[in-house]
């Protein structure tokens, strides 16, 4: 399909048109899916309900839309709408046991030592018992892992920047093009600037794994 | 692409707001060729479902012709921000949010603010009156509306989430065609014989 203007899909929405939901579909539904099963490991099934969900809360409040800056208004506004959405599951999935056990295990690359593991399975306890208290209360949501951010806040700005956008699956062309580093240098560094994250968060945070030695 | 725990504890960092990439993950998105495949069929269903609550929609909005969805209707279509109606109005934020919602009754605001809003928005008054009156009969009714919408929400399948909202605000709307109780009656029209007399 053609890619249509963001303006022409919310003008169409907006005005009741049906081939605004055509177009809204066709431009988002794969992507969104695709954004949902490989970055952030959703079932496929499960990705799929989700961006139903998006889209449809999309058709629901077009009406509150407004171009303010430019075209790209209206992808940043249903992104906002996906990465809620996924939170919220993030969220409810964190309630139970299984998460913390998930972020305890060996990842897939295996350069995590059994001690890195237990300080990431550490701050996401924390984060779980946060939630406890309501997990849909947004206030609270900048005081859930601060303790990451300001972490990274202690690293150099391309570290974080690499950082970030890799765990989102930016690839290393565009963080290149952010840093000003090589991409080569950027493949290289990845593992190690992991490293340097989890020996900072451990230095920083001494208690962290005690407090979740003392709960198991 | 190969995940550890640090890059999913990452993720939780960014989707709870703590951690920001300045729009380079949408922009990637975006860029991205899809790798995983879904169905015509499952394409088509999710069409049609947009596609109905898209009617669905139109049908409450041509329904809805209270205070509230009036205001709201305005703001949407001249894209003005709520202060730039109230103070003309002359109400409150809080007054004005409640509004705008059809969540206070019409005679708590002073017959001042609706002789302006009808000025402003250059309503005839008959047409005026039969929206405030319809308003009164919404937040009257609306107890009710909680009731009939925790009948509905013990459905759990979020699927049927927006169709039951809309079921529960179609009973809504039966029940505001009620008559009010004699009381509520010569309350509202008394308001309504001072904002003509205006």
């Amino acid at each position: 399909m053609a890619r249509i203007a963001n303006r022409q899909v919310v003008q169409e929405l907006k005005e009741g048109n049906r081939s605004g939901c055509a177009h809204l579909v066709g431009i988002y539904q794969g992507m969104l899916v695709n954004e949902a099963v490989t970055v952030f490991n959703l079932v496929q099934e499960d990705a799929e309900e989700l961006v139903s969900d998006v889209l449809l809360t999309v058709v629901q409040r077009i009406h509150d839309f407004e171009f303010k800056k430019g075209d790209a208004d209206f992808h940043a506004w249903v992104m906002t709408i996906f990465k809620n959405r996924v939170r919220d599951l993030a969220r409810h999935q964190s309630l139970s046991e299984a998460v913390v056990q998930r972020f305890d295990e060996r990842g897939d690359d295996g350069e995590l030592s059994r001690s890195e593991l237990e300080v990431i399975a550490a701050v996401v306890r924390q984060y779980q018992d946060s939630l406890r208290g309501d997990p849909q209360d947004n206030d609270v949501a900048g005081a859930r892992l601060r303790i990451v951010a300001e972490t990274l806040e202690n690293m150099e700005s391309w570290e974080r920047v690499l950082l970030r956008c890799r765990a989102l699956d930016v690839p290393y062309e565009d963080i290149a093009s952010y840093t000003g580093k090589s991409v080569k240098q950027l493949k290289v560094y990845h593992a190690r600037v992991k490293k340097k994250f989890v020996a900072m968060l451990t230095k920083g945070h001494p208690g962290l794994v005690e407090q979740l030695t003392e709960r198991k | 692409m190969k995940r550890d725990a640090i890059d999913r504890l990452l993720q939780l960092a960014y989707l709870e707001g703590a951690v920001r990439t300045r729009n380079a993950y949408e922009r990637a998105a975006l860029k991205r060729k899809p790798s995983v495949a879904v169905s015509e069929e499952k394409r088509l269903a999710l069409q049609r479902k947009l596609e109905q609550a898209m009617g669905n929609q139109a049908v409450t909005e041509v329904r809805a012709l209270t205070i509230g969805a009036l205001l709201r209707r305005i703001r949407a279509e001249q894209s003005l921000r709520p202060p730039e109606v109230f103070s003309r109005l002359g109400l409150s934020s809080n007054h004005y949010q409640l509004l705008e919602r059809d969540r206070i009754s019409p005679p708590k605001i002073s017959v001042d603010v609706w002789r302006r809003m009808r000025t402003l928005l250059n309503i005839p008054v008959e047409e005026f009156s039969e929206m405030v009156r319809r308003t009164h009969q919404l937040v009257f009714f609306r107890p009710a509306f909680r009731t009939t919408l925790a009948r509905y929400d013990g459905k759990k399948n979020k699927a049927m989430k927006a169709s039951t909202l809309e079921k529960a605000t179609a009973e809504l709307y039966a029940k505001a065609k009620l008559e009010l109780p004699v009381d509520e009656k010569a309350k509202i029209e008394k308001l309504l014989k001072s904002i003509a007399a205006g």
